[in-house]
């Protein structure tokens, strides 16, 4: 009867559990945190930083080259800037190699990239603005200014959106899974929200702060602000945010190159940067990941700065735009594209080659490599040995995303492959800029002579010599000519010209060119012409047409149309007009 | 004349099964000599008949003699003649004869182990003329089902059995690869990758996450693929609700019940089972360009697309910029491409591909025959498995040992599926009434495998099809070769990826098992208390040489990684039972108890880059560069708290009912959905008990079956799926906001899981209706099964837009799923004649699968790059169908391009797509369903003969009427296609559209991606998956007993092999056999085949 005793102790234990089962089945969830223990201020303080995060567009689950923070696929190849470069059978880049030819389709995976993780930076933003709700230890000004940064946030990524697809939907904190209201459509023009959402920034921002150079303050709102408004033509509102940021005293012109270094970086210039690292545990993925491809590297490592893979090579269009006037240092606003910069195709790095002798604006050099012109500190770039199809991608390379030699492994990220992810900062809005739009506002609604003032401030940094890339013997690199426009500005038309051809020069290959051309109305003409002309070099545009009323704003990811349905079946989201 | 007309009856039952017989086993002979036969025999017994008809007349004595004989006129020896109801009992002699002392009146029962025992009333006869048939089926013995122990004869849902001796028929390493075919309803796709995951499927899909079913091994839920098959006993297939309702919210996939050896009677055994053979890879690999046809199709495209250099001609960095393409002696040296012998460039001297010694100088000739690539990481592998167990028993106590190896090489360089296992089974009765006992499985696993095939993952296996054929192995030195500069996505060299993955390891130590403990009390009740579960720690290891390219390695730096883990789950199960018969007919059994379960893993790792030497004895990870090393942790904890109860009721053997009812509560559902009620009735009427069918001899069994239960299902679901949680890692939450560059980075936070507290479980309501007939004892048997299986409120995450955010989707409860079906078994066994004998089973399965519902959504598709694009999910649909633009053609001309509806990137020789809704342009509302995953029906087919001491088997399996998508196609036979940089098929530049192949398989060769070829997801990769394949085929000789009894060996018998002999498809990929995510399979990304010939020599030997 012993052994009865004893089972009939492990069935009475039987049914206990099973009638305390409440407490046994109550697991907590292990390695994350709930809601509650972020909801305050450390927590808050630290999902703000989350949100930041995203402005390198890596980190989230859809992130890859097409959300990379520096827009070079949609801005530089689809704007004429640049290649995708390489060479031909690099399928691996196929999926970009359709913007460069215009026929990217609503599956195509870096638009499905870029969308995700966009509106992942904006969800990130709410969160901070919702669980702060819940907060109960932050103080009133904190939280005026983590909200205004939150939203300043989610403004900057719906920006995006809005540049990307144009009708896009606007995504406040009232819209999660929770609320069950996420099937938004994109019927309506979202330009108020952000208006809105700067508004406030600007409104509750301080002028400066100590919480890092990373941050955005009155001052970057404002510029953001300015630029929205750019974008829809309201010079009239942009201009007296513009004037008080140039009045503010707070910003300058640095050197030139030391916006593209990571050792200058977040200098006086710098209005808002997404903020690169390296060798900080995360294998690379905060270091400028997006672009990891974008250097001028075959693969071999060590012998020339990255490892990888050659694309985002300039356009020989690009590079005529640079040729300056002997007499005056002024570009040729309509000819510049009529002769080319000499280049150095179909020769070996072994073959002579003397680099262009006529004049030259400085900017050339700090923004492409080319044969013979010191490349940083890793010597003159050799030309055919750092290319790998010059026949197909030119014979050009990046530069302003570059490191220098003497940074590899310690600005570079030692833990991922081949120092191609590096710390140096993407501009997303650099003083040259907002004096750019100042000289744009100008022109359209204010004084053309101010607008001249504000290119030439632009080009005065181009014609010091000190900032213009050096021989080994002091002497400059090239034959550089730059000069101020002394002629009165007189004729509208020209000055839009001018100033757009100045945006070219001071801003390529840093994410604005595509966008440009687009809110000018002239992406049609410009990107067909440059198509003409540069497919006598690189074949594989012959049959490549930018089709009006169409290309100017990419498919909208066919999932995310799909996915804008309930069980009805009716799409909330329409696709952008079909290029048929 | 009573007695005579049960002689009429017995004497008819011979001849109607001699007859049946000969029916069906010489199916294709002359009808007339089967009449004669008939004839013949029947003129036989007629004699007989005649015979004891006089004798009853005459005699009418108290000693019987009788002679027992087999169906075919042999005397049978040992035969059990005993008295009913009466101890009395002999057994027959040399000659077959018995003596037996009986009144008249007497019921004699007449029984020899693998006969059917018969009865017979002693009614005056003289002589017995007995003659036994064989029986085939034993309906008294006893199985393992929902915690209880149940005569065959009783159960009353649907359990299909499957004998040790059939699964381990098919030398596969894991118990899952080996059900394929065995069980009507169970629908097994394999994959040739030792240790690689099958899917099982027991009656089609009915959740879009793991279907598996529930593996209860000896009572607790277990790892089937730890398991040593060797050691199975006999293995449970419970098919419906009636059966597996018991299981409760574990059991909506179906319950496979795996019951281990133990010791028999009788004295100590020693079996030892042994076999060795050779796999070969596939002799056909992908059909691929040969390095100049590579090179004249790029010189086709390049022309077909206008992208010419200025002289007119194409131009490549390998092949030049001359009218034709010419393929280079070198292509690669040092920075430079497609060099000719001579060039100064090519100088061995200038070689260096020591990362550490920059520069690098890599010289690689060109190979211009073609390298085979799937021929390099394909080789053949052996395969060998021991298995020896030891086992025992007297009528206390029961014990057995066993010892397994299994060392199963795959084909593919380096991976391989390396076991062993351990087993000690004993039982205990500590007096008459309380019995102890144990199981306990001790196994070790080393299974180095590649990455999965589901979803467009850069495996080995694809990177066959897409390596380029100009690439040789080796460079001049012998170093890897690659395309240096082909980009991060390009090939590595797979040669490389295999050799060096040569060190890596991914070990397994399981202890698995369970103690119990077993009273009798109060005459009717006995209480049952066991504790199982199990204990994993595993050990993973890596280490990535450096590399002196991107694609080599990926790496410049070498780097180590290493993780490991426990994995513990506990079962404890209290059952108390009553069992009593009432008035002789009514017999009541009733269960209940309480069962606990409760899960927990953890894992550790970590990872270093920069050794100072590649030497294995230093890998440790303290032994790289410091500021490299990386850490982390995670672990999973759950519970589940159940009631569990049954009763079974039984009339008389002839009506049987059944009813369970479970409660079960898991911690992953919010506390509103936290438990759930499991309810099943199910009947069963053994008709053949009637008298109305007494007369029907022939038909020996029949019973009818139905059932009607609710079950459920809770798997894929994540342990916290209830909780909205945030985390956060330094790379994707984390920002340098002060602008430091490195090492300053701030700690930030990201939403990384939506909670959603009101899902609950998925409900399956499950109606069964079958029959099982045993005719002619188990000569011929059919179980047919109708079923509809509703699954409710199906566990899937929820696909939602981007505007959501980046945080893990929930499981909710997202739909429904309809399945419904037809499952048939035949089977037949028997002897042609004394020395022949047959046994022959088919099995048959049918589903059909539709999406009744989903919950406010409109579709779902499974995550991208676990399918593809290619896979949505939507009400009226089954699961895993194919959509996208439907390929009616080719564009032929721009004309037809004018007169056709408008398409973007409309051109000749490109796809013209279906304009569904007729609006006259292709949008995306013109995507249609084109095809699905699912297959009309699949067969297993088993057939064994035996003559003497030889013996024969074979088995097939075909799946027949399934879609399958050629993913590799999508690569290999458009010029341009996304992704890889790969290789090109002979369908690329021999069957492509040109205005004089018209009807072209693929599209015009051109260097453009766009919506009108490859750019836009499309039919042109589908093709009819089904097949039908011989498994297995053996022939064995057990050797002569006299022989073996000199050397003490019981039985020794040796046989050979084939496996995969022959498939018999029209799939064009390596093997149409496909398994994936059951929200999306079918789809080859290049699949490890499992269709590889193997060619083995076995031996079982009893001591």
């Amino acid at each position: 009867m012993k052994y009865f005793r004893i089972l009939l102790t492990f069935f009475t234990a039987g049914l206990v559990i099973y009638a305390c089962s409440k407490k046994y089945l109550d697991k907590r969830a292990l390695g994350e945190l709930d809601e509650a223990a972020l909801a305050n201020k450390k927590g808050v303080e630290g999902l703000l930083i989350g949100a930041y995060s995203l402005l390198d567009g890596i980190g989230g689950n859809k992130s890859g080259f097409g959300s990379a923070g520096s827009n070079w696929i949609y801005v530089s190849i689809c704007g004429s800037e640049a290649y995708i470069g390489s060479f031909q059978n690099d399928r691996g880049n196929t999926s970009i190699a359709a913007f460069e030819r215009f026929t990217a389709t609503a599956t195509n995976e870096n638009l499905a990239s870029k969308w995700g993780t966009l509106y992942d930076g904006i969800q990130r933003a709410n969160d901070v603005l919702r669980i702060m709700k819940k907060a109960k230890d932050i103080s009133e000004a904190d939280q005026k200014r983590i909200a205004a940064e939150a939203k300043f946030l989610r403004a900057h990524y719906h920006f995006e959106a809005k540049k990307m697809w144009n009708k896009v939907p606007y995504i406040d904190e009232s819209i999660s899974y929770t609320a069950g209201n996420y099937r938004v459509g994109n019927d309506k023009d979202i330009w108020p929200d952000i208006e809105n959402d700067l508004k406030y920034a600007v409104d509750s921002l301080p002028p400066t702060s100590d919480r890092g150079v990373g941050r955005a303050i009155k001052y970057t709102a404002m510029a953001l602000l300015a630029k929205a408004y750019i974008f829809q033509k309201k010079f009239a509102e942009a201009k007296p945010l513009l004037e008080a940021i140039t009045s503010s005293g707070k910003y300058q012109l640095v050197n030139y190159h030391n916006n593209f270094n990571p050792e200058t970086k977040n200098s006086s210039e710098s209005v808002f940067s997404v903020q690169m690292s390296v060798n900080d545990g995360a294998a690379g993925l905060n270091g400028n990941y997006g672009d990891l491809s974008n250097f001028p590297g075959t693969g071999m490592f060590g012998s020339q700065p990255g490892a990888c893979c050659g694309t985002f090579q300039p356009s020989q269009y690009l590079v005529n735009h640079f040729k300056t006037d002997a007499i005056t240092g002024l570009p040729d606003l309509d000819n510049f594209n009529v002769v080319n910069v000499k280049y150095d195709s179909a020769l070996k790095s072994t073959d002579p080659f003397t680099p262009y002798t006529g004049t030259l604006d400085s900017r050339l050099d700090w923004t492409v490599g080319r044969r013979g012109i010191p490349y940083l500190d890793w010597g003159n770039h050799p030309g055919n040995d750092w290319i790998i199809d010059q026949n197909y991608g030119g014979p050009y390379s990046p530069k302003k995303n570059v490191y220098y030699k003497s940074q590899e492994t310690h600005l570079t990220d030692a833990e991922f492959w081949g120092n191609v992810t590096t710390a140096n900062n993407v501009n997303l809005i650099r003083y040259a800029d907002v004096l750019l739009w100042a000289a744009e506002v100008e022109v359209e609604i204010g004084s053309l002579e101010k607008a001249k003032d504000y290119v030439n401030e632009v080009r005065r940094r181009a014609a010091d010599p000190s900032g213009w890339v050096k021989k080994a013997d002091g002497t400059p690199a090239a034959n550089y000519k730059v000069g101020e426009y002394t002629n009165a500005w007189t004729d509208k038309s020209f000055a839009i010209k001018a100033v757009r051809y100045e945006r070219m020069l001071e801003l390529a290959m840093e994410g604005h060119r595509f966008f440009d051309l687009v809110r000018w109305g002239i992406a049609d003409t410009e990107i067909n012409a440059y198509i003409q002309k540069e497919k006598q070099m690189r074949t594989y545009l012959n049959s490549v047409v930018f089709k009006k009323n169409c290309n100017e704003y990419f498919a909208i990811p066919q999932t995310q149309i799909d996915l804008s349905a309930g069980s009805d079946g009716v799409r909330k989201m329409k696709q952008n007009p079909s290029c048929n | 004349m009573h007695g005579c007309a049960s002689h009429i009856i017995f004497n008819n039952l011979v001849f109607s099964s001699a007859k049946f017989q000969h029916y069906i086993f010489y199916p294709f002979h002359k009808l007339l000599s089967i009449v004669t036969l008939s004839k013949r025999i029947s003129k036989k017994h007629f004699l007989t008949l005649t015979f004891l008809f006089f004798a009853f007349t005459i005699l009418a004595q108290k000693k019987i003699t009788g002679v027992i004989t087999n169906s075919v006129n042999v005397p049978m020896v040992g035969v059990t003649v005993a008295i009913k109801n009466n101890s009395t009992g002999t057994t027959t002699d040399t000659t077959g004869n018995f003596t037996i002392l009986a009144n008249q009146g007497d019921v004699l029962i007449v029984s020899y182990v693998g006969y059917q025992t018969q009865e017979i009333k002693i009614d005056g006869q003289p002589i017995l003329v007995l003659s036994l048939s064989e029986s085939f089926i034993n309906l008294d013995e006893i199985f393992l089902t929902g915690y209880t122990f149940q005569k065959l004869k009783e159960i009353t849902g649907s359990v299909a059995i499957v004998k040790a001796k059939d699964l381990t028929a098919v030398p596969a390493g894991q118990v899952e690869q080996m059900l394929q075919g065995r069980v009507a309803g169970l629908n097994v796709i394999t994959s040739g990758m030792p240790g690689g995951g099958s899917n099982v499927r027991l009656h089609g899909i009915g959740n879009f996450g793991d279907v598996t079913p529930l593996y209860i091994i000896d009572g607790v839920q277990g790892d089937i693929n730890n398991l040593n098959p060797g050691d199975i006993e006999s293995l449970q297939v419970l098919k419906d609700a009636g059966a597996y309702a018991m299981y409760g919210v574990r059991g909506g996939n179906g319950v496979i019940i795996i019951t281990t050896r133990n010791g028999k009677i009788g004295k100590t055994k020693i079996d030892y089972d042994f076999y060795i053979g050779t796999t070969q890879p596939l002799q056909k690999g992908p059909d691929l360009l040969n390095p100049q046809e590579m090179a004249d199709l790029t010189w086709l495209a390049l022309r077909n697309s206008g992208q010419l250099a200025p002289n007119g001609n194409p131009f490549d960095r390998y092949y030049g910029n001359g009218p034709t393409a010419v393929l280079p002696d070198y292509l690669i040296a040092g920075p430079f491409r497609g060099l000719f012998e001579g060039d100064p460039r090519v100088n061995p001297d200038l070689y260096n591909i020591d990362f550490t010694a920059p520069p690098l100088y890599q010289i690689t000739p060109s190979n211009k025959t073609g390298t085979d690539w799937f021929h390099e990481v394909f080789k053949p592998a052996i395969s060998q498995n021991h298995s020896i167990t030891v086992s025992g028993a007297n009528d206390k106590n029961k014990y057995l040992f066993s010892l397994g190896y299994l060392d199963q090489q795959g084909t593919l360089l380096n991976t391989y599926l390396k076991r062993f296992t351990a087993r000690i089974n004993t039982i205990f009765s500590v007096d008459d009434k309380i019995r102890i006992g144990e199981n306990l499985q001790l196994s070790y696993r080393d299974n180095p495998r590649i990455a999965s095939q589901q979803g467009p993952n850069d495996n080995e296996i694809f990177g066959t099809f897409t390596s380029q054929t100009i690439l040789p192995v080796y460079d001049i030195k012998g170093g890897w070769s690659t395309l240096q500069d082909d980009g991060v996505f390009l090939r590595d060299n797979m040669v490389a990826r295999r050799t060096i993955a040569k060190d890596d390891r991914t070990n397994y130590w399981e202890t698995f098992g369970n103690v119990w403990a077993e009273a009798d009390f109060l005459k009717d009740f006995s209480f049952r208390t066991q504790f199982g579960g199990t204990l994993t720690t595993y050990y993973l290891y890596n280490f990535i040489f450096g590399g002196y390219n991107s694609t080599q390695s990926g790496l410049p730096n070498n780097h180590l990684s290493e993780s490991s883990g426990y994995r513990r789950s506990w079962t404890w199960t209290n059952t108390l039972n009553f069992s009593k018969t009432f008035l002789n007919d009514h017999t009541i059994k009733v269960l209940a108890g309480t069962e606990a379960i409760s899960n927990y893993n953890r894992e550790t790792g970590g990872g270093t880059f920069g050794f100072f030497t590649n030497d294995p004895n230093y890998r440790f990870l303290n032994n790289g560069s410091p500021s490299t090393q990386t850490n982390y942790s995670f672990a999973g904890a759950s519970t589940l708290s159940s009631f569990i109860s049954r009763i079974n009721y039984g009339f008389k053997e002839k009506y049987f009912l059944s009813g369970t009812l479970r409660n079960d509560g898991s911690s992953v559902f919010g506390p509103e959905n936290r438990y759930g009620w499991f309810p099943s009735l199910s009947a069963a009427w053994r008709i053949t008990e009637e008298n109305f069918l007494k007369e029907w001899l022939w038909l020996t069994d029949l019973k009818l079956r139905a059932s009607w239960g609710k079950t459920g299902f809770y798997g894929n679901t994540d342990p916290f799926n209830q909780y909205s949680l945030f985390g956060g890692s330094v790379g994707d939450a984390y920002y340098d906001i002060y602008g430091i560059s490195t090492g300053s980075i701030q700690q930030g936070f990201r939403a990384t899981r939506i909670g959603e507290p009101k899902t609950g479980w998925q409900e399956d309501i499950v109606v069964n209706a079958g029959f099982e007939s045993i005719l002619w004892n188990g000569k011929l048997n059919i179980t047919v099964d109708w079923y509809k299986k509703k699954s409710k409120g199906l566990l899937f995450p929820i696909t939602l837009p981007d505007v959501v955010g980046g945080a893990a989707p929930p499981n909710i409860n997202v739909g429904n799923v309809q399945n419904t079906g037809v499952d048939v078994l035949l089977g037949s066994k028997g002897r042609f004649s004394k020395n022949w004998k047959w046994d022959a089973t088919i099995t048959l399965t049918t589903y059909k699968n539709k999406i009744i519902q989903l919950n406010d959504l409109p579709f779902f598709s499974p995550p991208v790059d676990q399918a593809g694009p290619f896979v949505r999910n939507e009400v009226g649909h089954p699961v895993s169908s194919f959509y996208g633009y439907k390929i009616i053609g080719f564009f032929q001309s721009t004309n037809d391009v004018i007169k056709s509806p408008i398409q973007d990137a409309a051109a000749a020789g490109r796809f013209k797509y279906q304009d569904t809704d007729g609006d006259g342009t292709i949008t995306d509302l013109d995507r249609v369903y084109y095809g699905n995953a699912n297959p009309k029906f699949t067969a297993g087919i088993n057939i064994g003969i035996s003559y003497k001491d030889f013996d024969f088997s074979t088995f097939c399996y075909g799946s027949f009427g399934n879609d399958v998508l050629n993913v590799t196609r999508a690569l290999t036979d458009f010029f341009s296609s996304y992704g890889f940089s790969p290789a090109k098929s002979k369908t690329a530049l021999y069957n492509s559209w040109t205005p004089q192949n018209p009807n072209a398989q693929a599209p015009i060769v051109e260097n453009d991606f766009n919506f009108s070829n490859i750019g836009a997801v499309n039919s042109y990769l589908l093709e009819d998956g089904s097949y039908f394949r011989n498994k297995v085929m053996t022939l064995g000789y057990a050797l002569p007993k006299s022989w073996l009894q000199k050397i003490k060996i019981e039985k020794l018998r040796i046989y050979v092999q084939a496996v995969n002999l022959f498939t018999i498809t029209g799939y064009t990929g390596l093997d149409p056999e496909l398994s994936g995510l059951s929200a999306a399979y079918g789809i080859d990304f290049g699949n490890y085949p499992d269709s590889q010939k193997q060619w083995l020599l076995g031996l079982n030997v009893n001591f």
